[in-house]
């Protein structure tokens, strides 16, 4: 194949075209992506506030804002505020005070109360009395112990008086943030930082202050959640257990009195075969995750104590007044300095102490690492195979997911439940996690062969592929190509035509990973790199389109002596750049290499540049037609959507069935705001390769945008003989 | 340059859009954790080294968690305040006569307000209860809420040239961009594996944006190829706060993070990482470069301190 078709597949440089879901808001944003610089910011100047500057008028504005209809029907603006508004509008910028004390003024006897809310804040107490001191050091300690991970150990406090909403405050915020300070710990850490916050404090340590923690795994836990839900009383066992406590612990004044009703209840050993009980309840939970609560634990507590040590800590941090603060709360010193009366502990005090502190830790443990527990193991593996989903696939098929499933559907069904919360669950996550395998397929540089290939068992696939391939019917070429790769996987040049096919098809995905087959056949096959650091190019990975046009450069016979003989670990755009530009002027008549330079330039945005070198090249090689799709899209993407369209017109004269100029040409005319004209392409490439789905999510944008919510369901629904008939081009 | 010294943490400060030596700081007692929360507007000193003067302050029952100016207005400011509730204050008005309104319709704490820079007439505030809620000042109630994250929104940030397009950042990982005039959000990138903290719109690449995160990291993401992010970058030692892109170079951002530093990225050149600003002595919380004067930089942080100063000089320089 002669090297003036080598990068005949990696047709798009449009970067805009490439294939990832957009949804409707691409239009606003792929629309104008164009108009890089043209409009910067506006900077507001000083300008007096001239009438309906500040607040214009309230009828027209409840029109003007778009959404407004989507979301409450307009509400009356209150009398007051309307009022308010009004003067304010007849007022001078100078008579604004006046406008507003003459509205207070007149409704000084009945002042509507959701106007005057927040006018005159009020304050909490400030926080600046000795018990308020201690909290603030308190808080203070807790926020410090994020530096390195310290656990955090508070020292009795007394008795602050906090207010139930103060709590709550204190419990849900310090969750929220302690999440964000000990990103790298694990939630049970974080909750144990909290809880001894809380505790210190006398907070209930129900700590789901927001929900579980947040991961992407979070359908799957709701779902757990839910079928939690249903197999127990309450939400929760530990909430129940916890409530009721609660609940004695508010109702009876004294000690024995609390001790005493629950004798009545429960019997002397209630507590305990109630405990018990649930505990067992528990266990069962904990079984089906194959999770034992005693070792884990034992373990969590190693691995902390372990990963506390190891932290290297930033000498600033010791400084920080937070952990001095941290080391005084340790000693205790704060409490002395602040010398508190503290409540005299009872003999019931101190039972009870005991109890709680075995109660809200066994609670706790449930909470975390009772059904979270199997979430978080989920996700943590999920996270060390980082996106190769593949192996992670592997993985969790060896936990034999059906029989997992069918274990959880029995134990469910002993529980005597409802059956069919188990089946809802696990069949929700089987979708979820086709979902996910098909995300995978995505990135993955799989590739996914056709069903039912005419073609296999094809004499000489390959030539009929280049046949169909050269006659402009990619569709039918890709057939034919993937029946020869199917009866010669180690056949490059095979693979090779099977990427470009896709990539002229407006399938970078797939051209990417056909275009990986051919080069792992043949690695310094020239046609093959350009051709992956031109796809990649499209997908904006950097890095891997420098990578492969480096190594374009190495194989190549002339230019090979320009770049080092090893790879270096890692290569930056301007050094590949100055690479090829040395490149071009060795052979200024190599229109490959000011190909290369247009695609380089296109990565770093420097459209001006990629524009001048695809010119050049074109001087060079004015019948390639992916070249002048190139150009078309650089120009695209450089506001200059106009030339963009005779651009990919000229493509199309080379080669009529060239579905990706077609598609590009909608691209342009979108961008102009030319929705009407942009569907007619759209539809001409779809009829052409109607498994182009950015083409699909183009067209349906354009639809939007151009009004014709009408046609939005013939394209949910692919149908192209209603839209080809519709918009015919 | 200047040091300001607030009686509580510093929560985030911003310059005006309108004056050169002017800026807002929004504070909070005990972290925003529990106690009172107070705003202060403040003019640059004339002379370095001279205190900053007092415009306004305004106290508040709750932490307020952040602010912004109004595009339309020059005096006029919208709070972001912990007990749930948007209050707009217009700074040349006593203390008395504030706030002009307050907004109570989220059900947790507000974290980020965004003032609309091109219809410069609506503001975004986006909360712990999940939601993000579209307002004008002339409507005492909210236009639109936007309810799909799973988990608290942490910030949301106009897109700099499309009036109803602008973006979410989620501590359920997950950026959300949407379009007002669309029912739903029009696209979801899962931008980070932890929970992101902050995102802003590059100002002169409309389909740019950046997202700084629980992991440490700051993402460069390109909306038409999220697939990817265009550039990532390392360097913060703890979580990244806040992230802005510069108003008068493409592709330099500032960023702070609980590791007490303040950064400047490039994210184009080979070492991202162009600056780096030691300063604070607690978590650095707020960030922001002025519009108005090139390089000019301000940051606040939980050691109760603002400094505003120039690019390249020691913001601890009298």
């Amino acid at each position: 194949m002669a090297m003036r078709e080598l990068v005949t597949g990696a047709a798009n440089c449009d970067p805009s075209a490439s294939s990832n879901p957009l949804g409707a808001l691409a239009n606003a944003l792929v629309g104008s992506s164009s108009a890089k610089q043209e409009r910067l910011k506006e900077i507001p100047t000083t300008t007096p506030a001239v009438e309906g500057q500040f607040f214009a008028q309230p009828e027209d504005h409840l029109r003007a804002i778009p959404g407004s209809e989507s979301d409450h029907s307009l509400l009356p603006a209150n009398a007051q505020g309307s009022e308010f508004i009004r003067r304010f509008h007849a007022a001078e910028r100078g008579a604004f005070e006046g406008a507003w004390d003459d509205i207070q003024r007149a409704n000084v006897p009945s002042v509507p109360h959701d106007v005057r809310v927040g006018i005159n804040p009020q304050l909490q107490p400030t926080l600046d009395g000795p018990p308020q001191r201690v909290l603030s050091g308190l808080l203070h300690s807790f926020v410090d112990s994020s530096r390195g991970g310290l656990p955090f150990r508070p020292a009795q406090l007394p008795l602050l008086g906090l207010s139930e909403g103060d709590k709550r405050c204190i419990r849900d915020r310090s969750t929220i943030m302690a999440r964000h300070f000990f990103a790298d710990k694990n939630e049970d850490f974080i909750n144990a930082q909290v809880n001894a916050l809380l505790h210190s404090l006398d907070i209930d340590s129900d700590v789901r202050g927001k929900g579980p923690l947040p991961g992407r795994f979070r359908e799957l836990e709701d779902y757990w959640n839910e079928s939690q839900g249903m197999m127990k009383p309450g939400p929760h066992v530990g909430d129940a257990w916890a409530a009721e406590f609660n609940q004695h612990r508010g109702e009876q004044s004294g000690p024995d009195a609390w001790v005493n009703s629950f004798e009545q209840q429960h019997g002397a050993n209630g507590w305990a075969s109630e405990f018990d009980q649930q505990y067992s309840q528990l266990a069962t939970v904990d079984q089906m995750g194959g999770v034992n609560v005693p070792n884990l634990a034992a373990m969590e507590q190693t691995r902390m104590l372990a990963h506390t040590l190891a932290q290297n800590e930033d000498p600033k941090f010791q400084n920080s007044k937070f952990l001095q603060f941290l080391s005084k709360m340790s000693r205790g010193e704060l409490i002395i300095d602040d010398n508190q009366v503290k409540p005299a502990p009872g003999d019931w005090a101190s039972e009870f102490q005991q109890q709680y502190t075995a109660g809200p830790s066994w609670a706790d443990e449930y909470l975390h690492r009772g059904p979270d527990q199997w979430a978080n193991e989920f996700a943590a593996e999920r996270e060390t195979d980082g996106a190769l989903d593949y192996q992670w696939a592997n993985e969790f098929s060896k936990l034999h997911v059906n029989d997992w499933a069918d274990e959880f559907g029995k134990q469910v069904a002993e529980g005597s439940l409802v059956d069919n919360t188990s089946e809802d669950w696990a069949n929700a996550y089987n979708e979820f996690w086709n979902e996910q395998k098909q995300q995978s397929d995505g990135s993955s540089g799989v590739y996914v062969f056709s069903d039912m290939n005419p073609y296999v068992g094809h004499p000489n696939p390959l030539k009929e592929g280049q046949d169909l391939f050269r006659r402009g019917l990619l569709s039918e070429a890709i057939l034919a190509l993937e029946a020869e790769v199917l009866k010669n996987p180690d056949n490059a040049e095979g693979w090779r035509l099977l990427g470009i096919a896709h990539a002229e098809n407006d399938d970078d995905q797939q051209a990417i990973a056909a275009m990986m087959r051919a080069q792992e056949a043949d690695p310094t096959n020239l046609e093959v790199l350009l051709s992956l650091g031109v796809s990649h190019t499209n997908e904006l990975e950097q890095a891997a389109a420098l990578r492969y046009l480096y190594a374009w450069l190495r194989h190549h016979p002339k230019y090979g002596t320009l770049a080092s003989p090893d790879m270096p670990e890692s290569l930056y755009h301007a050094d590949v750049a100055r690479l090829f530009n040395d490149a071009a002027q060795m052979s200024p008549e190599d229109a490959d290499v000011h190909i290369v330079l247009g695609v380089l330039y296109n990565l770093s945005r420097e459209y001006d540049r990629a524009i001048a070198s695809f010119q050049t090249a074109l001087q060079l090689k004015p019948n390639d037609y992916s070249l002048w799709n190139k150009l078309g899209a650089t120009q695209a993407n450089s506001v200059q959507s106009a030339d963009a369209i005779l651009a990919y017109q000229k493509a199309l004269d080379l080669k009529p069935n060239y579905v990706r100029a077609w598609a590009n040409m909608g691209i342009s005319y979108a961008n102009q705001g030319m929705y009407e004209d942009s569907i007619r392409y759209y539809v001409r490439a779809l009829s052409m390769n109607p498994k182009a789905d950015n083409a699909w999510q183009y067209l349906r944008i354009s639809l939007s945008s151009a009004s014709r919510q009408d046609m939005l369901n013939a394209c949910d629904s692919r149908n192209l003989d209603v839209l080809q008939k519709e918009f015919p081009l | 340059m200047p040091i300001f010294k607030t009686p509580f943490n510093g929560y985030s400060v911003k310059f005006s859009p309108f004056y050169e030596d002017r800026i807002a700081v929004a504070t909070a007692q005990n972290f925003g954790i529990l106690g009172n929360g107070r705003i202060h507007v403040l003019a640059l000193p004339p002379s370095p080294g001279a205190p900053f003067p007092e415009i306004a302050a305004f106290d508040t029952a709750d932490g307020v968690y952040d602010l912004a100016w109004s595009e339309s207005h020059d005096s006029l400011l919208v709070a972001a305040v912990a007990d749930g509730s948007v209050k707009l204050y217009d700074s040349s008005l006593p203390a008395a006569s504030n706030p002009l309104r307050s907004l109570q319709e989220h059900t947790r704490e507000v974290q980020s307000v965004d003032y609309n820079p091109t219809r410069r007439d609506s503001f975004l505030s986006a909360a712990w209860d999940d939601t993000i809620k579209l307002w004008t000042v002339d409507r005492p109630a909210s236009v639109r809420t936007f309810k799909e994250h799973a988990y608290c929104v942490y910030a949301a940030a106009w897109n700099p040239r499309h009036a109803d397009v602008f973006a979410s950042a989620s501590g359920d990982c997950t950026v959300r961009v949407w379009d007002v005039r669309e029912p739903g959000s029009t696209m979801i990138i899962p931008a980070h594996e932890f929970e992101i903290l902050s995102l802003d719109w590059n100002k002169y690449d409309d389909c740019v944006l950046a997202t700084a995160s629980v992991d440490k990291s700051i993402r460069v993401w390109d909306v038409r190829s999220y697939r990817a992010p265009v550039a990532v970058l390392n360097g913060h030692g703890y979580a990244v706060r806040k992230v802005r892109f510069s108003p008068h170079r493409g592709s330099l951002m500032a960023s702070c993070s609980y590791d007490m530093t303040v950064c400047l990225w490039d994210y184009m050149v080979e070492d991202s990482l162009v600056g780096r600003y030691d300063h604070h002595t607690e978590f650095a919380v707020g960030v922001d470069m002025s519009v108005l004067v090139e390089g000019l930089l301000a940051s606040t942080g939980w050691d109760e301190l603002v400094y505003v100063w120039q690019h390249g000089t020691d913001p601890r320089a009298p």
